[in-house]
């Protein structure tokens, strides 16, 4: 049996498409770049690759001190985020260009001005084939934008899998370094690495680091700077040789491909092997340019005839490399060792015992939300309200034009604060998901999800994006790119809208705390049931969707779940602040824009009756078949007019429109509650299903979907109700 | 001695054996997925969890949870 090797020293292949630069070897400073603001003016840019969950990010932040998802929930990462940080430049290997005085003298080293790196952190990927849309950013911007240096992250528990993606990225560039992280936690279970004998069997420099321990800041960024600047590294990745079989063919496609005129940017070598794993990306352009037919017949007939298929045999003999690069290069691993998370997870993961404590997790995940928020929001509200009245107090102080004021108070600043009433809700609501997340039972309730979710054909990955949503829709949408299978991910975007997010639960509390003041036990009675309405709508399209989404791309449920780990404040402070500040940015853009619109709307022209102004008219209009249908009045139809831009401003304008103290009918109410929960996404949702999908027929049946599907529902309750009161 | 190389479906297999993978049938997505994870043919597995679900596995020193329909097309001995 041939037995794959691993060979030292330079590749033997060329690329030609790099226009005779030095293959191998040093990476070499490619731009002078001046930041706004400073005097540096060499920068080095860096790109964080690596495996879901091995704490890419956490040594980005730690590097860069950037805003950054991290929790422990493999596929946090889900865009490319970039940040920075300055190093001192050595004069004993400055390499010329601008001149400048020496500043500070430290270490025997005479220092120049500072070196800016930027630092791109990838979002996880498990390889660099072209499953998702993220292992596609990643492996394009590896190749396409090059970066001075590609810095693979590793987890020292688990070196063997996570390094697989390294094996990966030796193929496609020469720039590569390795940071071997959780150093502590390999420890503790006396794996010791020898990073000497790693960089010699993979001819890259290694670094073994814990993003836990601040030492290693520094150890870290000299690492990085020797990497680029010294001799004291030498690049000489190695490169896997596959079996005879193997190299015949990858051999014969690069010829045929040698001189191609697309794709020039990537490795002729890589994309024979792509070709032969049948990466779809690969193929698609290169079919451009040639018939690939022969490949392919050739590829058939060894499956046939010899049961071997170039698209198992090339990850089988990565693992066998990689096998054997970990056995020479570690001791202490154990295999199958049943760890502490398997203790917890035998009652946490049980099928039966496991769904009373999500349960109960979750009801008291609820509890402390809304009774943490509860107060803080009472508080906040009676500031705002004086706030305003300040501001009014001014502006009649100074003159102001009576309309303009009108647009200030009670436009601007009532809009605005409608929302900011929301961000301690939002904010407490996600850092208790950020606690759920870091601890690893996020992942947990996705895989007890499954099982319940499986019955309506949704995969437990969905649940993640149902949960966020019930903060904001927007991060909802967001969530679903965790989701592998592309038919899930649509269907969860598009029902997202009607996860009823803290917005909606606002209008749901207020209108049920003052017009069924009397009857708590109904209004708590009614709210389950618009909640379980709501999911059961997510579910019932989910079903729905199946039909014309096809069965085609359909993709099995895998997922990796972490080990449970101490939840870690600065995680959850980088996790809050990353999806609060989502909220937050909507409030500042749309809903500022939204409130200028509505008060003109309901204002023009000025000094008119409110049936008179725009908002009336349309209102007017629209009353005609919604009077009918729902028991909406031209009121009821402008607040939900105005909704549709942010829910939150259904509050206010509730009130505004002096609604909050108006007779409702029982149906009335009711119809207006049931229709509120679900009836469209707003804008913010909107903007961001669009550019989730990429395509505005989706947004159009994002939008559309669920107005008629609550309108068809809001009119067969209003009418049986009609029966009853 | 033949009941140690009996041919089972991972969807079928005992908690806390250890298993190899001898086949997978699953569509080549799937496939290539589970290659990514370390799910390949010729690799040892234990089974953490299997009773309702997905089927909990460990496979180099990681925990990966696979669907149950997907389980049955993975073939393993004991
Ligand atoms: N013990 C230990 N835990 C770590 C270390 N580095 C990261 N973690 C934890 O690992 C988890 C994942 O870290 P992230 O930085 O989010 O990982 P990532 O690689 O960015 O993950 P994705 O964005 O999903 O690709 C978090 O719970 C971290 O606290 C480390 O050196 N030691
Ligand atoms: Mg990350």
């Amino acid at each position: 049996m041939r037995r794959s090797r691993f060979n030292q020293g330079k590749r033997r292949y060329t690329r030609k498409s790099r226009g005779g630069k030095p293959r191998g070897g040093k990476p070499h400073i490619r731009r002078i770049f001046t930041p706004p603001g400073s005097d540096h003016t060499i920068e080095h840019r860096i790109a964080f690759l690596g495996n879901p969950n091995v704490g890419k990010s956490s040594l980005f932040n730690m590097l860069t001190g950037g805003h950054q998802h991290i929790g422990n929930w493999p596929g946090k990462t889900v865009e490319k985020k970039e940040g920075h940080y300055l190093f001192p430049r050595r004069i004993d290997n400055w390499i010329g260009g601008i001149s400048r005085k020496p500043i500070e003298k430290k270490e025997g080293h005479l220092l120049l001005s500072d070196e800016y790196f930027s630092i791109i952190d990838l979002p996880g990927a498990y390889s660099l084939s072209a499953h998702s849309e993220e292992e596609l950013i990643t492996r394009k911007y590896v190749v396409e934008e090059e970066p001075d240096l590609v810095c693979v992250i590793v987890d020292a528990t688990r070196l063997e899998r996570t390094s697989y993606i390294a094996l990966q990225a030796l193929e496609l560039t020469d720039n590569i370094a390795l940071i071997v992280n959780m150093m502590d936690l390999a420890e503790k279970e006396s794996i010791q690495i020898d990073r000497h004998k790693l960089e010699k069997q993979l001819g890259i420099p290694v670094l073994l680091v814990s993003a836990f321990d601040n030492s290693c800041i520094i150890r870290i960024k000299k690492f990085l700077y020797d990497a680029l600047h010294t001799e004291k590294y030498t690049f000489t990745p190695a490169y896997l040789i596959y079996s005879q079989k193997l190299e015949t063919m990858i051999n014969s496609v690069s010829r045929q491909i040698n001189n191609r005129e697309i794709l020039q940017d990537y490795p002729t070598r890589w994309l024979s092997i792509k070709v032969l794993e049948g990466d779809k990306w690969v193929i698609s352009k290169l079919e451009e340019e040639y018939v690939l037919d022969d490949i392919f017949k050739k590829i058939e007939k060894l499956k046939i005839s010899e049961n071997f298929d170039p698209a198992d045999e090339i990850p089988k003999r990565k693992y066998r490399a990689l096998k054997s690069i970990v056995k020479k290069s570690v001791i202490g691993l154990e295999d199958f060792k049943e760890k502490k998370s398997d203790k917890v997870d035998k009652v946490v993961m049980h099928k039966f015992w496991g769904y009373p404590i999500l349960i109960l997790i979750y009801a008291v995940f609820f509890l402390i939300t809304f009774s943490a928020s509860g107060p803080v929001i009472s508080g906040l509200d009676s500031l705002f309200i004086s706030f305003s009245e300040i501001v009014r107090g001014w502006l009649l102080a100074i003159n102001s034009p009576a309309f303009l004021t009108s647009l200030i108070v009670d436009g601007i600043l009532s809009g605005i604060t409608a929302v900011l009433l929301f961000v301690p809700i939002i904010i407490i609501f996600y850092i208790l998901i950020a606690v759920m997340e870091d601890s690893g039972y996020l992942a947990r309730s996705a895989y007890l999800m499954d099982i319940v979710l499986g019955k309506f054909g949704l995969q437990g990955t969905a649940f993640l994006s149902m949960i966020m949503g019930l903060g904001c829709n927007v991060t909802g949408v967001l969530a679903a790119r965790t989701i592998k299978s592309e038919r899930d991910r649509i269907s969860m975007i598009l029902t997202n809208s009607f996860i009823p997010c803290a917005a909606t639960l606002g209008v749901l509390t207020s209108i049920t705390s003052i017009f069924f003041k009397t009857k708590p036990w109904f209004a708590a009675l009614l709210m389950l049931i618009l909640y379980a309405m709501s999911f059961l709508l997510v579910f019932l399209s989910a079903m729905f969707f199946r039909l014309f989404l096809g069965k085609s791309d359909t993709m099995p449920l895998i997922i990796e779940i972490p080990e449970y780990r101490m939840p870690r404040l600065k995680n959850i402070f980088h996790l809050t602040w990353e999806r609060a500040g989502v909220f937050i940015k909507k409030a500042g853009t749309f809903i500022f824009l939204a409130s200028i619109v509505i008060w003109i709307a309901s204002n023009i022209p000025y000094g008119a009756s409110p049936q008179e102004t725009i908002a009336g008219y349309i209102g007017s209009g629209l009353a005609f078949i919604t009077e009918p249908l729902f028991g909406f009045d031209w009121k009821i139809v402008v607040t939900l007019l105005f909704g549709i831009a942010a829910k939150e401003v259904v509050i206010s304008a509730l009130s505004i429109l002096g609604l909050l103290t108006a007779a409702w009918t029982t149906p009335q109410i009711i119809a207006f509650l049931v229709f509120q929960m679900t009836y469209a996404p707003c804008f913010a949702t909107l903007a961001i299903i669009k550019s989730e999908t990429k395509s505005w027929k989706m947004t159009a049946i994002g939008f559309f979907y669920p107005l008629i599907l609550t309108s068809l529902i809001t009119a067969a309750v209003y009418h049986i109700l009609l029966l009853f009161f | 001695m033949n009941i140690m190389n009996k041919k089972i479906s991972l969807a079928d297999s005992t908690v806390n054996s250890i298993v190899k993978v001898e086949k997978i049938t699953a569509g080549q997505k799937a496939r290539r997925f589970l290659a990514d994870l370390g799910v390949l043919e010729g690799v040892k597995l234990r089974i953490v969890k299997n009773d309702l679900g997905p089927v909990l596995i460990e496979v180099k020193a990681t925990r990966v949870a696979i669907g149950r329909g997907i389980a049955t097309k993975i073939e393993v001995t004991c």
